[in-house]
C-alpha cells in the first residue's frame, strides 16, 4: 500500500459557542469574555499544531478542509485568512479544494459571509436544525427560524455555490408533517447539500441526564421514510445515512471520512487518522479543554494509539457502510493493508443475511442492512 | 471461672422480618459491650452484603456477651436465626442449641404466622419461650391487644410480657434481667465424655471450615483430637473460642457453652450441620439427636448466558455450596440454553439470593428458568417417578397419573382482609381445613398446591392484606391433579427452557398471560418475533413482537469514531445480558415471565 494513494483531509476545530445546546456532545464551550485576544492566540496554536502533525502528510496534497465546532463563524474572516494562507505555505492545496466552514444563524451579518468567501472559504454549512421556533427553543438554539432564513439569504447573496443546511428530525413532539415542512422549507433555498439527521440523546449532555420525551420508534421510522421520499422526489440524492445532495455536490470532506481516508485534526479535542510507516493506522487526538490546549507548552497531543489489526475491519466498515453506494471492494486492501481473504467468511455471512450485496465489485450495504447498521457493525466488533 | 453452668444462658430470638430482631440484638451487644461504639454498625450480625441490603438474616450466628446482674456476671450466648420461611430449617437448628427463646412481636402489627410455627418448634424442643412486645414507641403500638393475641393464637402466657423498644432502648434492661430469671441455665457435665452439636459450618478462605458448636457435655480444648461422628474422621482443634461478635480465642469451650472451632477441615461436608463431635478417645460417646435434613422445594435451571462461562459457573457453584449445604445442583443441558445446572432451593428467596450472589460475587451472567416444584408421576407400568423439570415430563399418554405436592398452609390475617385472602386461596386451588377467629386476627389453614404457593403467593398475600397477612407452610403430601405441560414457542421453535407444568383448568389463561408478558419483555428486533403457547400440538395463545424498522445512529462527527465505538460496545453489552435462541435475542427476565403474571 502506498500512503500516497490515500487522500488526506484537514479538520480544524473551533471549540466555542455563544451557548451550549442541551443535546450537543461536541467539544464546545461557552464563548469567554476576552474572545478577540483569544482568537489570535488560538489561530497561532492551530498553526503550531498543524506543523507538529505535518510529517504525517508524507508529501501528500490536501484533499479538503473542514472548519467545524463549536461555532467557527464566531471567529473573524481575517483569522481564517491568516490561518489558511499560512497553512498553504506548508502544504499544497489541491485545485478546487473544498473548504467548509460551519456557521450558526443568529448574530451573523451579511458582510461577514462575504468576507469568509474572500478569505478562501467556498462551502458553508449552516446549523438550521429546524424552521419551527418552538422546536428551536426546545433544542436550546439561540436563533429563530427568521434568523435562520436570513443567514441562508446572506450565504446565497455572498455567492456561496455550496451551501449545506443541517436539519434534525425526531424532535420532542414533532409530527411527520412538521418534518416534511422543514425539508420543504430548506429545499426552497435550493441548497447544494442537506444534512438531515435524527436527534439522539448522547451521554454527557443535558438531554441525556434529563431526557425529553422523544417520538416513539415507529413514528421516527415514518419520518425517516417519508422525508427520504420527499427528498428523492425533489432530486436530492442520498449518498450517506444522513447526507443528501444535489448531483455532484457531495461533501468531499465527509466522503473522505466515510471512505476511510486520512485526516489531520487540529484544534482542541480534534481527532486525526493517519496511515503511517509500515501501513499501520494511527488515531491521535488533541487536548480537549480550550485553555489547556492553548497553554500546552510541549505538545497539543492528548493521546494517540495505533489500531490493532483485529480492529481494522470494524473501523473500516463503521465508515464505509454509511455510504449508500459503499466503496470499491479493492479499497479494503488499499486502506487497511489487509487481504480481503481475512474477511470473506464474514462478508459471506453478511450477504447471506441480506445485509450486504455480493461483494465482487463493491462493498455495499443493502437498503435493509443500512437501516440496521448498528446491528451489522456489532458483527464486525473484534 | 465458674465451674457450674449456673451463669450461662443460651437463647435465640424468634421474630418475624421487620419486627426488630436485629435491632434488639444490636442493643444487647451495645449494653454488654461486645463492640466499641466505633465498631457498631447497624445490624452487626448480618455480615453478608445481601443480608444487610435486604434487612434479613440468612445464616445462623452466635454472640457471647457478659452481662452483670446484682454483682454476678452471666455469660449470655445469643444464637441469631434467620427470619424468612425459606430458612426455617436453620431456625430449628439454632433452637436446638438453646434453653430459651425470645418471641419478639411487633406491638403494632401483632403475631405473624411464621413466628407461630417457629414458636411451636421451640416449645417442641423444650425451650422456655419468653414473649416480648417490641416497638412500643410507635403510635400504633397496642401492647395489650397483642399480648392477648399471643395468648389466643400461640397459647402461651403473655400478660407479663416485657414491653420494650429496641430502637429507643426503653425496657431493654428488663429484657436482659428476665433472660437471667426466666431462661434456665444449661444442664451438662464438663467432665463427661465430649458431646458437641454442630449448629452451623461455613467455609472461610483463610481458615478453612469454621463450625459453630454447642457443647452439651465435656470440655473441648485447643489441640484436642476430635472425631466427627458421621464422617468418622479425626481432626486436631487448631483454634477455639467465641464470638462477641468479633472472633475471640478462648482456648476451650465447656459444657453449656456455644462457640466456634477450627480444625483444618477442608469443606463443610467434613463438618455436617447437626452432627456430633466427640474426642477421638471417646468415640463411643452417643450421637446427639441432630435435625432432619430438609429437601429443596423449588427447582430451576441456571445457565450461563455465554457458554464459555460454564466452567467458571461450575466453580462458583462449588464454592457457594461450601457455605450453603441446602444448595444442591446437577448438570443439565437444554436445547435452547446449552449447558447449565438444575439447582434445588429452599424457596424463592433462597433462589434469588443464590442467583444474586453468583452474579455479584462471581461476576457471572446467568439465565434462571421458571422455578418448579417436584411432581410425582405414575407411569403405565405402575412405576413412580419424580421430576424436577417440566421439559422432562413424558407424554401424558404414558402416564396414569400426575401428582402435585400439597403444602399445609397456615395464614394469620386481620379480619378486614379475610375475604381477600379466601379469594386468593380459592384462586390458587386451595382447600380450607380450619378457620379460627382469634381476637382481631383470623387463623386459616389451607391445603394448597406447593407449585402455587412457592411462586409469589407470599407477595400476593402481602399486597391484598396491606402487608398484614402472614404465612407459614410445610410439605404435606402428593395428590393427583390434572396437570399439563404448557410449551412456549419462539418463532415456531419450541423452547424447552420455557416449558411449564400448569393445571389444565388454568392452562388457557396462563398461556395467554405468559405470551402477553413475554411480548413486553422481549425487545424489538430486526424481524417479527412470534411467541406462542401450546398444549401438545394445539396453539392456545399467540402474540407478536413487531420488527424494529431501523437501528442506525444519525451522525459520525468530525472524524471522532470513539463515541460511535462506545455506543456499539454498549449495544453489545446489552445483548450479552440476553440469550440467543435460534436467531432471537431473549432477555433473562423473559425466562421468569411466569413470575410476573402472578403479580399483575
Amino acid at each position: 500500500m502506498l500512503i500516497a494513494r490515500i487522500p488526506l483531509s484537514l479538520y480544524i476545530h473551533i471549540p466555542w459557542c455563544v451557548k451550549k445546546c442541551p443535546y450537543c456532545d461536541f467539544n464546545s464551550h461557552r464563548q469567554p469574555e476576552n474572545f478577540d485576544a483569544l482568537e489570535v492566540v488560538y489561530i497561532d496554536k492551530l498553526i503550531e499544531d498543524f506543523i507538529q502533525d505535518l510529517p504525517f502528510a508524507a508529501n501528500r496534497t490536501l484533499h479538503s478542509i473542514f472548519i467545524g465546532g463549536g461555532t467557527p463563524s464566531l471567529f473573524s474572516p481575517k483569522s481564517f485568512e491568516r490561518l489558511l494562507s499560512t497553512l498553504s505555505k506548508h502544504i499544497h492545496f489541491n485545485a478546487d479544494l473544498e473548504i467548509t466552514l460551519e456557521a450558526n444563524p443568529g448574530a451573523i451579518e451579511h458582510q461577514k459571509f462575504l468576507d469568509f468567501r474572500i478569505a478562501g472559504i467556498n462551502r458553508l454549512s449552516i446549523g438550521v436544525q429546524s424552521f419551527q421556533n418552538s422546536h428551536l427553543k426546545k433544542l436550546g438554539r439561540i436563533h429563530t427560524q427568521e434568523e435562520a432564513r436570513l443567514a441562508i439569504t446572506f450565504a446565497k447573496s455572498a455567492e456561496f455555490k455550496e451551501i449545506n443546511l443541517d436539519l434534525m428530525y425526531g424532535l420532542p413532539n414533532q409530527t411527520v408533517c412538521e418534518v416534511l415542512r422543514d425539508l420543504t422549507a430548506a429545499m426552497d433555498y435550493s441548497p447544494s447539500h442537506i444534512s438531515w439527521y435524527q436527534l439522539t440523546l448522547e451521554p454527557n449532555t443535558v438531554f441525556y441526564k434529563r431526557p425529553p420525551i422523544l417520538p416513539y420508534d415507529d413514528l421516527i421510522a415514518d419520518m425517516q421514510q417519508q422525508g427520504s421520499y420527499l427528498l428523492t422526489q425533489s432530486h436530492f440524492q442520498q449518498y450517506e445515512i444522513s447526507a443528501w445532495s444535489q448531483p455532484g455536490y457531495e461533501s468531499q470532506h465527509n466522503l473522505n471520512y466515510w471512505q476511510f481516508g486520512d485526516y489531520i485534526g487540529i484544534g482542541a479535542g480534534a481527532h486525526g487518522k493517519y496511515t503511517i510507516a509500515d501501513s499501520r493506522i494511527m488515531r491521535r487526538w488533541k487536548v480537549r479543554m480550550p485553555n489547556a490546549y492553548i497553554n500546552s507548552d510541549m505538545s497539543t497531543i492528548a493521546q494517540e494509539k495505533q489500531l490493532l489489526i483485529e480492529e481494522l475491519p470494524l473501523e473500516f466498515f463503521m465508515n464505509t457502510l454509511r455510504l449508500k453506494q459503499g466503496v470499491p471492494t479493492a479499497s479494503f486492501q488499499q486502506y487497511t493493508n489487509l487481504p480481503l481473504s481475512k474477511i470473506t467468511s464474514q462478508l459471506d455471512r453478511m450477504v447471506q443475511k441480506g445485509w450486504m450485496h455480493p461483494y465482487q465489485d463493491c462493498l455495499q450495504p443493502t437498503s435493509f442492512g443500512q437501516l440496521f447498521l448498528n446491528d451489522i457493525l456489532e458483527e464486525w466488533m473484534p | 471461672m465458674n465451674d457450674t453452668l449456673e451463669h450461662i444462658r443460651n437463647f435465640s430470638i424468634i421474630a418475624h422480618i421487620d419486627h426488630g430482631k436485629s435491632t434488639l440484638a444490636d442493643r444487647f451487644i451495645q449494653i454488654c459491650g461486645g463492640l466499641t461504639a466505633r465498631e457498631m454498625q447497624n445490624q452487626v450480625l448480618d455480615s453478608m452484603d445481601i443480608e444487610r441490603e435486604r434487612g434479613i438474616t440468612i445464616k445462623a450466628q452466635s454472640v457471647t456477651l457478659n452481662y452483670t446482674l446484682h454483682d454476678k456476671t452471666y455469660q449470655l450466648n445469643f444464637i441469631d436465626t434467620p427470619g424468612h420461611v425459606d430458612f426455617s430449617y436453620e431456625v430449628s437448628r439454632s433452637l436446638s442449641a438453646c434453653e430459651g427463646a425470645l418471641l419478639v412481636v411487633d406491638a403494632g402489627q401483632g403475631v405473624e404466622a411464621q413466628s407461630v410455627a417457629n414458636c411451636y418448634t421451640a416449645i417442641d424442643e423444650g425451650l422456655e419461650v419468653m414473649p416480648i412486645l417490641n416497638k412500643i414507641d410507635l403510635p400504633q403500638a397496642d401492647p395489650d391487644r397483642v399480648a392477648q393475641e399471643i395468648e389466643d393464637i400461640i397459647g402461651i402466657e403473655a400478660t407479663d410480657a416485657i414491653r420494650c423498644s429496641a430502637k429507643t432502648g426503653q425496657g431493654i434492661d428488663s429484657v436482659l434481667e428476665q433472660i437471667i430469671k426466666q431462661i434456665p441455665p444449661p444442664v451438662g457435665d464438663p467432665t463427661a465424655p465430649l458431646q458437641a452439636l454442630i449448629i452451623d459450618s461455613w467455609f472461610d478462605n483463610y481458615l478453612g471450615v469454621i463450625s459453630l458448636v454447642r457443647v452439651k457435655h465435656g470440655t473441648l480444648q485447643k489441640q484436642d483430637k476430635i472425631l466427627i461422628k458421621s464422617t468418622n474422621e479425626i481432626h486436631t482443634v487448631d483454634d477455639i473460642g467465641i464470638f462477641t461478635p468479633k472472633r475471640v480465642v478462648t482456648g476451650l469451650l465447656k459444657a453449656g457453652e456455644v462457640g466456634y472451632i477450627i480444625a483444618s477441615i477442608k469443606n463443610i461436608h467434613g463438618a455436617p450441620v447437626g452432627d456430633t463431635i466427640t474426642h477421638a478417645k471417646t468415640k463411643d460417646a452417643p450421637t446427639l439427636p441432630g435435625f432432619k435434613r430438609i429437601k429443596p422445594q423449588v427447582y430451576s435451571g441456571l445457565f450461563p448466558v455465554s457458554s464459555e462461562d460454564f466452567e467458571s459457573f461450575r466453580e462458583a457453584l462449588e464454592k457457594l455450596s461450601l457455605n450453603d449445604a441446602s444448595l444442591i445442583y446437577e448438570p443439565e443441558s437444554s436445547d435452547a440454553l446449552g449447558f447449565g445446572f438444575r439447582c434445588g432451593f429452599l424457596g424463592m428467596l433462597h433462589m434469588e439470593i443464590i442467583q444474586e450472589r453468583l452474579e455479584r460475587e462471581y461476576n457471572l451472567n446467568l439465565i434462571t428458568t421458571a422455578p418448579t416444584v417436584i411432581y410425582e408421576l405414575v407411569t403405565q407400568s405402575g412405576d413412580i417417578q419424580h421430576i424436577d423439570n417440566p421439559s422432562k415430563l413424558p407424554e401424558i399418554s404414558q402416564l396414569t397419573e400426575i401428582r402435585e405436592p400439597i403444602v399445609e398452609t397456615n395464614i394469620l390475617v386481620p379480619q378486614d382482609y379475610l375475604g381477600n385472602v379466601i379469594t386468593l386461596c380459592v384462586e390458587k386451588r386451595g382447600v380450607q381445613k380450619k378457620m379460627n377467629f382469634v381476637g382481631k386476627q383470623v387463623s386459616l389453614q389451607y391445603d394448597l398446591p406447593m407449585g402455587e404457593v412457592v411462586l409469589d403467593f407470599f407477595g400476593r398475600l402481602k399486597s391484598i392484606s396491606r402487608g398484614f397477612a402472614s404465612l407459614d407452610y410445610a410439605f404435606s403430601h402428593f395428590e393427583a391433579a390434572r396437570m399439563v405441560k404448557l410449551d412456549i414457542l419462539i418463532n415456531n421453535i419450541k423452547v424447552d427452557a420455557l416449558a411449564l407444568i400448569v393445571h389444565r383448568d388454568y392452562s388457557q389463561s396462563k398461556g395467554r398471560a405468559i405470551v402477553e408478558t413475554m411480548k413486553d419483555i422481549i425487545p424489538r428486533q430486526m424481524f417479527d418475533v412470534a411467541i406462542q403457547a401450546a398444549l401438545g400440538s394445539q396453539i392456545i395463545a399467540r402474540s407478536t413482537v413487531k420488527a424494529l424498522r431501523k437501528n442506525v445512529t444519525a451522525k459520525c462527527y468530525g472524524g471522532d469514531v470513539s463515541r460511535k465505538r462506545k455506543l456499539l460496545e454498549k449495544q453489545k453489552k446489552g445483548k450479552k445480558r440476553m440469550k440467543q435462541v435460534g436467531n432471537v435475542e431473549i432477555p433473562q427476565a423473559a425466562f421468569l415471565a411466569v413470575l410476573r403474571i402472578d403479580q399483575s
